[in-house]
């Protein structure tokens, strides 16, 4: 049943005007960000070659895009999300989901993963954008791809904490607000906090940079798995609630 | 002869202002049966724990001797629900959320898209079938949201208000269309419409205050507006 839901998930949010707009848009800002940094890299690649340095496209232009597709995928995913549960509480069909012979896991598990496969159109239009750089400059390919993974878990993580939030609210605006304000505070938490802190390890971001950096750190899969699957716990706990199962 | 939904000492709610209290009902196969009372009753709130979608604070609901809410999927896959609001998502087309709706009571395969077909075909949607949901009137996605309840042709169908926000026209088509259903499948319907009780019903059930106040079988010469407000029938 998990399938199911994640294919009528996918299905749903796809037929409406929001996922084609976020596509579109996303595609927009992403090629115009990479083109922006492809020209100030034109311009100083001159001076790199003179001096020696190491850097290239891909420290200079397709990681930086790659963390404006970061902002992107936060900013887009919660739109996509609202829906989830608060949007069918809101709209009277939850009811029908809740009575269905169907365990609460595998409705939030389904709900996620439908969510996953349809962020999964706006991260690769944008690394496909990236990747057509390839065909004229050299790409550090084993890095672009190890950052590639790393999105592509953190769209699955990402998934997770907005279905757990839209299980919270019967409004699809409150879950809308309360997955703004609750990624905000997991980005910001990055900077604001010591690295040493115990809720550092709370930053998204900062199990995501080294695999930006091309480290593939057990610690950062485990960040995003543990805390992921904590969600979908949380989400199928918050379901079976309102079912009067607990 | 066994009830095929049988309701034992069903309460639900807080225990200071409980939803339900203490309602006992059997209903066989075939019965068509009312509840009928006032808003806040507690007729919504009973339709949702028969569906399936709610547990009860006590008691307990059998259908043919298998418990509702326990783990047993296959008891809630015999039970069809048309909630007050129509359960449908107007980006997708009507087949496509007949589809959704077969595929959570557990239809597959050739089963599905044949049911899909005999359930369009039932409420006259056939030939909408690729017009999405959101460009039916009230009347079509009232017949969507039955095609969505009967799609898997289960034993006992759960109709809450069912003409409620409909014209006379659409009101008399729909009940047209209860009539049609399979004579061995068990209907409860909630209503405050007295006209749906005569037409639709052999059995009516009035709550009031989340009680059961009284049974009665459905005859031409009953007045069944003397049993609308039992509480205030007390006390005059």
């Amino acid at each position: 049943m998990i399938w199911r839901t994640a294919w009528h998930e996918w299905r749903r949010l796809t037929a409406g005007l929001m996922f084609w707009l976020l596509l579109a848009f996303g595609q927009l800002i992403i090629a115009w960000l990479a083109f922006a940094q492809l020209e100030a890299f034109a311009t100083i690649a001159p001076q790199l070659k003179l001096s020696g340095s190491s850097l290239g496209v891909t420290d200079l232009v397709l990681i930086p895009t790659l963390n404006s597709l970061v902002l992107i995928l936060l900013l887009s995913t919660p739109l996509l999300a609202m829906g989830g549960f608060a949007g069918e509480a809101h709209s009277g069909r939850l009811t029908l989901w809740l009575s269905a012979p169907t365990s609460s896991s595998e409705i939030v598990a389904g709900k996620i993963v439908g969510l996953w496969l349809t962020t999964l159109p706006l991260l690769f239009s944008g690394i496909l954008t990236l990747a057509l750089f390839g065909l004229g400059m050299q790409i550090d390919w084993p890095r672009f791809a190890l950052a590639v993974g790393y999105l592509a878990l953190f769209c699955l993580w990402l998934s997770a904490i907005v279905i757990l939030l839209s299980a919270l609210p019967d409004h699809p605006a409150a879950a809308l607000a309360l997955s703004y304000g609750a990624l905000l505070f997991l980005w910001l938490l990055d900077s604001i906090s010591d690295a040493d802190a115990p809720w550092h390890w709370l930053a998204f971001a900062a199990h995501l940079e080294p695999g930006f950096r091309g480290l593939l750190r057990s610690q950062d899969l485990v960040f995003f798995i543990v805390s992921g699957l904590a969600a979908s716990l949380l989400g199928t706990y918050l379901i079976a609630r309102r079912r009067g199962e607990l | 002869m066994e009830a095929l939904l049988y309701i034992r000492e069903l309460s639900h709610g807080p225990v200071t202002r409980p939803r339900l209290r203490d309602i006992t009902l059997q209903i066989g196969a075939g019965d068509r049966l009312a509840l009928l009372g006032s808003n806040g009753a507690g007729k919504s709130t009973l339709l949702h724990i028969l569906s399936g979608a709610l547990a009860p604070a006590q008691g307990d609901v059998m259908l043919s001797g298998r418990p509702l809410h326990r783990a047993d999927p296959a008891a809630r896959m015999r039970v069809g629900y048309l909630p007050q609001r129509i359960a449908m998502y107007p980006d997708l087309n009507v087949r496509e959320n007949l589809r959704w709706a077969a595929q959570l009571r557990g239809l597959r395969g050739l089963a599905l898209r044949s049911a899909i077909d005999r359930a369009l075909d039932e409420v006259g949607l056939q030939d909408l079938a690729t017009r999405l949901a959101s460009r039916l009137s009230a009347g079509m996605q009232q017949r969507l949201g039955l095609a969505q309840a009967t799609v898997h042709r289960p034993d006992v169908l759960l109709l809450d208000e069912p003409t409620a926000s409909l014209d006379p026209l659409q009101t008399r088509q729909i009940r047209d269309l209860i009539h049609t259903f399979d004579q061995k499948t068990a209907v409860i319907l909630a209503t405050h419409l007295l006209d749906d009780v005569e037409q639709l019903c052999n059995r009516v059930v009035v709550l009031d205050g989340g009680r059961k106040t009284a049974e009665h079988t459905v005859s031409s010469d009953m007045d069944l507006l003397a049993h609308f407000h039992p509480t205030e029938e007390k006390s005059a």
